[in-house]
């Protein structure tokens, strides 16, 4: 037996590996599919290995120095060393040290991203539950407006915080007068504006849409008759709600903590807004401290190594989850029949008590940022409506020489070059950037629904999804060690003096760093077509890119263009990201930044205005033009 | 005991109408199948008497206990009906076991644990489902799902069992099956059925009566062989029987009180009804059942052979007759060449006729053909 089956086996010639490369590459998907693992090697994997080896690595001549001090070795700049892990976390000489730049801001940060993860999907949550399963009014309004802070960068929620809550009481903010102040007299105190609670409870109403949209999209489909089947079998409203429906959405559930955890606890711009006096260190500021200290990259890099480290702990974490078995059977039901639950029953006061309450909290969120921003940039006096003026839009007069003398503008909003010039740059990037990642996501949903059991596919699918836990600053850092290799420098907008390379370089850290849900939702669009609708183009010979342009798109066009808006919106509100690869200038977050430094407190403010006007008028307007929306972008 | 009577119930969605003005009394320990085309208003019903539909006005009495009354504004909670119900996908909650699932309603009636224990064993032995106790549904067949589904409906005992197209998720060989065993454990429980379905052959087996919707006014409720041989109009008869009735249209004159002259084509023939008959009209449409037309060398009628379709036990016939196809039934198998003469005529005592108008039933009889 044995001797016959060794005579069996083939010989492998040449002609026949060419025959099943032909075939394999015979199929459009798998094209796509071997590019973007390359590409996607290149453009992460690469990146992360080489983050991993800084943290191995002596980065300076100073940090050698205090190595071999340290540790009594002779290495030299550029050599291994493990030294770098013990020095930050377990430092020998001073204990002291360990505990204030790693395990006190790691363990805040935690604490921080915690609360945040409970704020936004306790609130994301328990709307998503009032809009999909009760009959309260306007759930078109408050589905719309509750996606604004989402819309909006965290960093301009972190600015309402303070715009609303300082006063005449705390040093931290020059004893200003703030909103809630001017209109009830109320004095919070300080550890209510600034530090570890207030960036949770911006974190949290920032990422609260995102729990929402990703939990309301499973209650949504979830089948009606699987609690009526318990209503049927006598359980109480409440029972349903803790043995059925949570449990069922559970999966959902864990998989949203976990993005939000991995977000907030990387957030660099909250903590760096509402962080008076350095009274508050989170684990992102600690590392960017590092980073930018001389001797201490390293260890910087071995910070952004403990947090990688983490979001590849959470995205297995999230795997093992959504593939247990009791997952979810999808056999598709008489869903539309769903009875929503009555709330207050016949007594319909209880039912708009509940509306009123909700429209509040929604809108308090959602217009009352946008209303301090204006007021804001109109105070001369912050807080004080008496002192209103116009002239921070409108003057052509310079309100600082210092900036003047930089060759900036520092005049009117209106008038101020230095501000529109960093606003068309911004718009440039954000466009290229979604044209990118949404392209790149679409072709990936298309290769990976195709492939659906591969081992490439899944390689594909969770590397494109890795950027979105890579601390954006960490991913900064990528970029901007990239920019500093030979070959590269014209990416370098300190060595060019040419902003355009600081565009250049911030669409190809987005359009990476932006890929993630482009192509989980462009996965989710694909899945969604029978694979019959292309099958049946390919037999009328159809050629490929015909069949993608004139069958495909046009089926899932709002979910094809939620893929693009996305990153639009992103990558319009960054700052994290491209803070290490960009000048002042370059962006309009930029810009922003710079003028808060010079304490043009209302130019910043305007501009903070002008911001999230235009994200919010575009998402509107393209879902109102395309039925787009970020819904479907995030793929709930 | 439970007796169910729906008294004027109407459900309407803005202008739509889903069920209009439906009456009807369902008795202790029957089996009804409410029948009818999809969207028709079937489904709207049953889930109205189990109170997951609120209906927009009416009365709905359980028993003894009045569950619906849009006046008093009386609205039962579902839980509170003491009913049972399965849905068409079975609604299997997809975190717990068999075991789990079956014992939950137990649990929320507070059975201690040794009876919710020997109870949901028992079941599971019922419906042979034992050994997947401690599987997911993820991980059940179609079929077993089906089991696992009836019995978590079964364990708590309710009287009255609300059913919403059980079987039109499995194939067919294995919906024949769970038909014989649905029927068996009707004899079993003592409960009282409520089956909705769109296929008449499940009705025309399963049910004690049917109860027959059309657009959400109820058409005919009787029992499966009325239904069959006394349609009360013309949608009934065409709904229900496979192959669907032959309809040929006729002028009639009354000649007697239970006697029609007929002209069908260039055929004069004579319907003598088994009642007294009444014709508001002289156009009529006469129903024959493809088992009442018998091909013979000497039938009186003459036609062409359209197309034949053996099945094995039987054959069905089509005939074109003047341009309208009729379906006739003929035991064995036969095969005509297409196109062929073909000699028919047509007997028995069950031809229907109907007011073409109206479409309402005139009477029953058997039909002479003059030659």
């Amino acid at each position: 037996m044995e001797q016959t089956k060794e005579k069996k086996i083939p010989k492998i010639s040449f002609l026949k590996i060419w025959n099943l490369t032909k075939t394999f590459f015979s199929k459009p998907s798998n094209v796509i599919l071997v590019f973007f693992a390359i590409l996607l090697t290149l453009t992460v994997i690469y990146p992360l290995i080489s983050l991993i080896l800084d943290s191995f690595k002596v980065q300076s001549i100073s940090e050698a120095k205090e190595i071999n001090e340290l540790w009594e070795t002779s290495v030299k700049k550029g050599d291994f060393t493990w030294a770098q892990w013990p020095n930050l976390l377990f430092n020998k000489q001073n204990s002291d040290y360990s505990l204030n730049f790693f395990w006190d801001p790691l363990y805040k940060s935690i604490l921080m991203a915690l609360l945040a993860c409970l704020i936004a999907v306790l609130g994301g949550g328990i709307l998503a539950w009032f809009i999909t399963r009760s009959n309260i009014p306007f759930k078109k309004y408050i589905s719309t407006v509750f996606i604004f802070p989402y819309i909006m960068p965290s960093w301009s929620i972190a600015m309402f915080w303070e715009n609303f809550f300082k006063n005449t009481t705390i040093a931290s903010c020059n004893y200003q007068m703030g909103m809630l102040q001017a209109m009830t007299g109320i004095c919070v105190p300080e550890n209510l504006l600034y530090g570890l609670l207030p960036c949770a409870f911006v974190l949290g109403i920032h990422y609260a849409p995102f729990a929402y949209i990703l939990i309301g999209g499973i209650l949504r489909n979830m089948d009606a008759n699987l609690e009526e089947a318990a209503t049927i079998l006598k359980a109480s409203r409440f029972k349903i709600i803790r043995r059925i429906t949570i449990p069922i959405v559970a999966p959902a559930l864990i998989s949203t903590i976990l993005l939000v955890f991995a977000s907030s606890i990387s957030s660099y711009t909250v903590p760096a807004f509402l962080n008076a006096n350095n009274s508050f260190t989170s684990i992102s500021i600690a590392m960017r401290g590092l980073l930018m200290t001389a001797g201490k990259k390293g260890q910087g890099y071995v910070v952004a190594v403990i947090l990688l480290t983490f979001s590849v702990l959470i995205l297995t974490i999230n795997n093992w989850f959504t593939k247990s078995r009791r997952n979810f059977t999808t056999v598709s039901g008489k869903s539309g029949q769903i009875t929503k639950v009555k709330i207050g029953g016949t007594q319909t006061w209880v039912k708009w008590l509940v509306c009123i309450i909700i429209c509040l909290i929604v809108t308090f969120f959602a217009v009352f940022p946008l209303v301090t921003f204006i007021l804001e940039s109109l105070e001369e006096n912050s807080g004080d409506i008496t002192t209103l003026t116009l002239r921070y839009w409108l003057s052509s007069e310079s309100f600082d020489v210092r900036i003047t003398a930089q060759g900036q503008s520092a005049e009117g909003i209106f008038h101020n070059y230095t501000i529109w010039k960093a606003f068309g740059r911004s718009v440039v990037v954000a466009t290229l950037v979604a044209l990118i990642a949404g392209t790149f996501g679409i072709l990936i949903g298309y290769a990976v629904s195709k492939n659906r059991h591969g081992k490439l596919s899944s390689y594909v699918s969770s590397t494109a999804f890795l950027p979105y836990l890579i601390p954006a600053l960490s991913f900064g850092a990528i970029f901007f060690s990239l920019s500093f290799t030979s070959g590269f420098k014209f990416l370098n907008v300190s060595t060019t003096n040419n902003e355009w390379s600081a565009v250049a370089i911030c669409v190809l850290a987005g359009g990476i760093k932006f890929l993630p849900f482009a192509s989980r939702s462009g996965t989710n669009a694909m899945l969604q077509l029978s694979g019959e609708i292309e099958e049946a183009a390919i037999i009328n010979g159809c050629p490929w890119w015909k069949r993608m342009t004139r069958i495909m798109f046009p089926i899932q066009k709002s979910s094809f263009i939620s893929c693009y808006l996305l990153p639009f919106i992103s990558c319009m509100r960054e700052l994290t990201l491209f803070v290490l690869i960009t000048s002042s200038f370059s962006l309009i977050t930029n810009v922003l930044q710079y003028f808060d430094t010079y304490g043009l407190n209302q130019i910043s403010n305007g501009i903070n205005l002008l911001i999230v006007l235009f994200v919010i008028i575009v998402n509107l307007l393209v879902n109102k033009l395309t039925g787009a929306s970020i819904d479907k972008g995030i793929g709930g | 005991m439970p007796r169910i009577e729906l008294i004027n119930v109407s459900k309407k969605w803005g202008k739509f109408v889903g069920v209009d003005n439906l009456n009807m009394v369902i008795n202790d320990r029957e089996f009804i199948t409410l029948l009818g085309p999809s969207g028709c208003g079937k489904t709207t019903t049953l889930r109205m008497i189990a109170g997951l539909e609120t209906p927009t006005s009416g009365k709905i009495i359980i028993g003894d206990t009045v569950v619906y009354d849009s006046d008093k504004g009386i609205n039962v909670s579902p839980a509170k009906r003491d009913v049972g119900f399965l849905f068409q996908n079975y609604a299997l909650w997809p975190h717990m076991t068999v075991y789990k699932n079956i014992a939950f309603g137990l649990e929320n009636l507070k059975w201690k644990k040794k009876d919710i224990d020997a109870r949901v064993t028992e079941v599971m032995k019922t419906l042979r489902i034992e050994e997947f106790k401690d599987r997911y549904p993820a991980e059940l067949s179609g079929g077993q799902q089906q089991r696992v589904a009836i019995a978590r409906t079964l364990a708590p005992k309710p009287k009255v069992l609300f059913m919403d197209e059980p079987l039109s998720n499995l194939d067919a060989k294995l919906r024949g099956e769970m038909r014989t065993e649905l029927k068996r454990l009707h004899n079993d429980t003592n409960s009282t059925f409520v089956y909705v379905t769109h296929d008449q052959l499940e009705a025309m087996t399963l049910a004690t009566r049917i109860c027959l919707i059309n657009k959400g006014v109820l058409q005919q409720y009787d029992k499966p062989l009325i239904v069959y041989s006394r349609p009360a109009n013309l949608f009934v008869a065409d709904f229900v029987g496979n192959p669907t009735m032959n309809f040929i249209p006729a002028e009639a004159k009354r000649i007697s009180k239970d006697t029609l002259s007929l002209r069908l084509f260039d055929i004069e023939a004579i319907f003598k009804a088994d009642k007294d008959i009444e014709l508001p009209n002289k156009s009529i449409i006469i129903g024959v059942r493809p088992e009442f037309l018998p091909i013979n060398k000497d039938g009186k009628i003459e036609g062409l052979a359209y197309s034949t379709l053996p099945s094995g036990m039987e054959t069905t016939v089509k005939i074109n007759l003047h341009g309208d196809i009729l379906s006739a039934v003929q035991f064995g198998l036969i095969d005509y060449p297409i196109d062929s003469k073909i000699r028919f005529d047509i007997v028995g005592n069950g031809i229907i006729v109907f007011d073409t108008k109206s479409g309402e039933s005139l009477g029953v009889g058997s039909l002479t053909i003059k030659k």
